[in-house]
């Protein structure tokens, strides 16, 4: 039984031709994903938690911990 | 901004795939604009000549193949023919053995393609006394 003949030219040609999009488009896809489940979320917390602070109000309850050496907590 | 991006380069990746015809095409032949692309023909004599020429030596034998293989092709029958007759002229048994391991690798993972090649070249590796890898059990790891 003799065998007939197999295609023999441009195999990774059109492997490729199948794959790259697929390949560039998965890329994209994940980078897209990444960008709306952490980087956005993660910025949204930032601009959240600034929204409501107060920074004198954080600074003096850093005053009375005691933690600064310029400046001592209202009692001393 | 970066969904606009996303429609234009997913749409315009696959239909640059698709307007470029250079992709089926020989690959042998670069995409220029001006000049013949050579043809499969033109291109297999090519090669059969150049590994027909009587004082071939051993480095043109190995860059000759080397070359052959870097393509995105497994050499025709024909082709192979020539380097195996190149093979005996230089007295290299061991190129001869790793010509047929080389094609083998190149057919990746068209498993049909080696035993057609076997096959057409039967004659010649008969004529030649060269055993294929197989023959010699060194195809296995």
């Amino acid at each position: 039984m003799s065998l007939p003949k197999p295609m023999m030219r441009g195999l990774l040609a059109k492997r490729l031709r199948f794959h790259l999009p697929i390949a560039f488009t998965l890329a994209l896809t994940a980078a897209i994903a990444f960008k709306y489940t952490v980087t956005e979320p993660k910025k949204q917390a930032y601009a959240d938690f600034y929204k409501q602070y107060d920074a004198v109000k954080e600074f003096n309850a850093m005053r009375e911990a005691g933690i600064f050496e310029s400046v001592q907590p209202t009692g001393k | 901004m970066f969904r606009a991006v996303f429609r234009l380069s997913a749409s315009g990746a696959r239909s640059l795939t698709r307007s470029r015809p250079c992709y089926s095409a020989p690959l042998a032949s670069r995409c220029y604009s001006h000049g013949k692309v050579e043809t499969d023909e033109e291109f297999d004599s090519r090669w059969v000549t150049y590994f027909s020429k009587p004082d071939l030596d051993a480095w043109e034998l190995r860059k000759g193949m080397n070359t052959l293989i870097g393509y995105d092709l497994v050499p025709e029958p024909k082709i192979l023919d020539s380097a195996l007759r190149a093979c005996r002229r230089l007295n290299d048994l061991a190129s001869a053995i790793r010509i047929l391991e080389a094609v083998k690798d190149k057919a990746g993972p068209h498993k049909d393609i080696y035993p057609y090649l076997i096959q057409e070249l039967k004659p010649t590796l008969t004529e030649l006394g060269i055993s294929t890898p197989e023959e010699l059990g060194i195809d296995k790891l």
